[in-house]
């Protein structure tokens, strides 16, 4: 069902890629389990023969989530909780919750209550990671996460299965990032839109049958035309949503060389250590990536992240994503353009909501602030 | 014969002798340590360190009504209006000085506990950023319903617990004394139940205390437990609060005890008498709320301290699934004899409130008692309605009148 899409596909199933899951369950008998960003360990999952789906909002209108999560709850979370509850919660068959910050917390005991007779269990990665303790908490979450899905299947799984589903994912992400790297060389040859709907939808389908549609993309791409007259931009932040934010950097010529997004390359850096033992493989991962949650994820890091990334690509702005009313976001940003701005990086910051109708406020802002570096 | 020294007195007395000791804490070769409302604090007053609350510092400032001027302050330095009011109120102190009290000496580390919320973990980032002082974070993972889940939990703040003290033995070039630790938990263990038979005297018709009282009374369990006078200010208050218990004075009079009120949320700090006053009128008291409950802790002593610790603080309300969010508010519906209860949306603090539409469900469903729910922020005025709230006030009421009869 995934193997043989093209680009023009993955781009229209990234909108909403739902109706295919549950058809693709429906026809292999196999569970769907659902999880919010950004810890839960896919590759556990999977080797369950389930499959993991991230669960990334929606831009469908919000009609119930607003009587369980008031207006000031950030975006993304209300959005995801309008997606179980009105939109597509008969797809899944389970959810691993991963809890990064308050919002998320009580996500997790929302959907618990509201989604009776589904199988919810917390995924509780530690919100420090300097200490020793955070990697010996990992390895034992990673442990009850196997126990817990164990009882849920009735099924026991040995190292071979852990190790063929990590093999599968890692595979996954040194496609997207060949990929990527040949966007960012190329950009005519690959739009934004479509390389992050293909990260995307590889957070979402059966990787195994995804990444044979990636390898032929891959194989068979070409240039569509002039790479020049593009602008480099580095994006950084949580996510990038809605999806109409792809089009207006198309539009504008915008060529994305690097990002700290959970849909991009944050997740891209989560290749799992072949070779040894699978779950502290799978613990040292969690350490090795760009850390997903904002509760850990210090304002100097990020800020050295984004710095590194904007020298390393010889970007000309970086884009910086807000989503309302991501509090983990909100109590950084002020110190974090403060440091961007003595730097002396131009940078544009986005706020956004999945909600959102029309981006033309977006458009304008903007346009006026590449044009502004264009008179630099 | 000397007047018997009374809590209000007492907790006047300790207040200042405690601030009096955190302002020449240096001259005194002792640190300064910013920490959550919520947190082991025992291992910092074991080690000497002078545990300082912004949060509380911040209630001064919004119950004096400051709450707008200083929060428009922090959002023309790019903080947003929809975090909380605790922290854009300190924010913006720490900009303008501006306080309605003499003001909190400057930290020299700070120590975030996430069971109280992920809030202060953000902001005591942002002030150990400015003064590039080191920040423990103390985490701490919900405590989820799985009884195996909650033993490996407990290992693993234990294990952090260690490495808190290695992190302040660091800073302090000073070994760690756990006979010290066993004396201070048994001083919170005291006063913990004293806390706690004070909060319970609610019980008794007519209640002797509201949750005004129970607020004014939490302070010093929050910022002095861990000391023996912490021991004799709850000593004093539950003789007090007995006293009138033996003479049968309510808040209101036992005739005019109406409504027996739960209350969900901290207060709306700003209109604090107000609202005492408006529900006293229509005979309602507010008894008492899971957060006041936040500091009975249950010390045991029989055991390690570094595990009774971690127990109690990691499963505190707020660190705890709405499920059982529930069965702690109905223990305390049933403790208490109430019959009505106000859900406070309190737009500050997400921690709390992001739970309060489904508990109020759970609530609602399990008691059949209705519920009245409410929109505002605790500390910053422009969020709040007066008009709106005392119609919602009246019509709740009118709604608790007519199942009365
Ligand atoms: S980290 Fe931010 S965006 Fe993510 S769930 Fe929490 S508040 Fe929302
Ligand atoms: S009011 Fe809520 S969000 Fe604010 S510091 Fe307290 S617990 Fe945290």
């Amino acid at each position: 069902m995934w193997e043989g899409l093209d680009i023009k596909e993955i781009v229209e199933m990234a909108k909403d890629p739902y109706p295919s899951i549950k058809e693709w369950a429906e026809r292999s008998g196999k569970k769907v389990v659902g999880s919010t960003f950004a810890d839960a360990p896919e590759e556990v999952i999977y080797a369950f023969g389930l499959l993991p789906v991230t669960i990334m909002g929606t831009t469908k209108p919000l009609k119930r989530a607003p009587s369980h999560l008031p207006d000031n709850a950030c975006s993304l979370a209300r959005s995801n909780l309008e997606l179980v509850l009105s939109y597509a919660g008969d797809v899944f068959h389970g959810f691993v919750l991963p809890q990064v910050c308050d919002t998320t917390q009580h996500l997790s005991d929302i959907w618990r209550i509201n989604l009776p007779g589904k199988y919810v269990e917390s995924y509780l990665a530690p919100r420090q990671v300097d200490r020793p303790s955070a990697r010996y908490w990992v390895k034992k979450e990673l442990e009850r996460l196997i126990d817990s899905l164990s009882n849920w299947t009735g099924m026991k799984i040995n190292d071979g299965e852990l190790v063929r589903s990590i093999a599968i994912h890692n595979e996954n992400k040194a496609l997207l990032k060949e990929l990527y790297e040949l966007k960012k060389k190329n950009p005519s040859s690959l739009t934004n839109k479509e390389l992050f709907s293909m990260i995307k939808l590889s957070q979402q389908v059966d990787k195994e049958e995804f990444n044979r549609s990636l390898r032929r993309i891959r194989d068979t791409i070409k240039p569509r035309g002039d790479s020049d007259g593009f602008t480099d931009i580095v994006l950084a932040g949580i996510t990038c949503d809605p999806p109409e934010i792809y089009d207006l950097f198309d539009e504008i010529k915008l060529n994305v060389v690097g990002d700290t997004l959970l849909i991009g390359t944050r997740y891209i850096q989560g290749m799992v250590p072949e070779g040894g033992n699978p779950i502290d493989a799978l613990t040292e991962r969690h350490f090795k990536r760009g850390f997903f949650s904002p509760i850990h994820d210090d304002v100097f890091k990020n800020f050295e992240e984004m710095k590194t990334i904007y020298r390393e690509t010889g970007a000309k702005a970086i884009v910086y994503v807000h989503i309302e009313f991501c509090e983990s976001q909100e109590y950084d940003l002020p110190d974090l353009k403060k440091m961007i701005k003595k730097e002396g990086i131009p940078m544009h910051v986005l706020d956004t909501e999945y909600q959102t109708l029309s981006l033309s406020h977006v458009r304008t802002r903007l346009q006026a602030f590449f044009e502004s570096l264009k008179g630099v | 014969m000397t007047e018997k020294i009374t809590s209000k007195e007492l907790s006047k007395k300790i207040t200042e002798e405690y601030l009096d000791e955190a302002f020449h804490a240096h001259e005194k070769g002792k640190l300064i340590g910013y920490s959550t409302a919520i947190s082991p604090v025992e291992i910092f007053v074991a080690h000497d360190i002078i545990p300082i609350y912004p949060e509380n510092h911040a209630v001064a400032n919004l119950t004096a009504k400051k709450g707008a001027e200083l929060c428009s302050v922090v959002e023309s330095m790019g903080y947003t209006s929809h975090l909380c009011a605790y922290a854009r109120s300190d924010l913006a102190y720490r900009a303008t000085g501006k306080t309605v009290t003499r003001g909190i000496p400057e930290p020299d580390l700070f120590l975030a506990c996430n069971a109280q919320c992920f809030t202060l973990t953000k902001w005591f980032q942002v002030l150990a950023r400015k003064g590039n002082l080191p920040l423990f974070v103390f985490d701490t993972p919900e405590f989820i319903m799985d009884k195996r889940a909650r033993e490996e939990i407990v290992k693993y703040c234990v294990i952090q617990l260690k490495e808190l003290i290695s992190f302040l033995e660091e800073i302090t070039k000073k070994k760690f004394d756990y006979d010290r630790l066993r004396e201070v938990i048994k001083y919170s263990a005291e006063s913990s139940i004293l806390y706690k038979k004070f909060l319970d005297m609610a019980q008794y018709i007519p209640s002797p205390i509201s949750i005004f009282d129970a607020l004014i009374g939490m302070a010093i369990a929050v910022y002095r437990r861990g000391t023996p006078e912490c021991v004799e200010y709850y000593r004093v208050l539950c003789d007090e609060i007995q006293e009138k218990v033996d003479k049968g004075i309510g808040v209101l009079p036992k005739e005019k005890e109406k409504y027996r009120l739960y209350w969900e949320n901290l207060p709306v700090w700003f209109k604090f008498s107000d609202h005492a006053k408006l529900l006293g009128s229509y005979g309602g008291v507010i008894l008492t709320s899971l957060y006041v409950h936040a500091w009975s802790f249950e010390f045991d002593l029989d055991k390690d301290p570094l595990v009774t610790l971690a127990e109690n603080y990691v499963s505190r309300f707020s660190n705890s699934t709405i499920e059982d969010r529930a069965s702690m508010a109905l223990e305390l519906f049933k403790k208490y004899s109430m019959n009505g209860m106000i859900m406070f949306m309190n737009r500050s603090c997400k921690a709390v409130s992001f739970a309060v539409p489904t508990l109020k469900d759970v609530l609602t469903k399990k008691t059949g008692i209705p519920a009245l729910v409410f929109e505002s922020d605790m500390g910053d005025q422009r969020f709040y309605s007066e008009a709106q709230i005392r119609t919602r006030i009246e019509a709740y009421f009118e709604t608790l009148d007519g199942l009365k009869k």
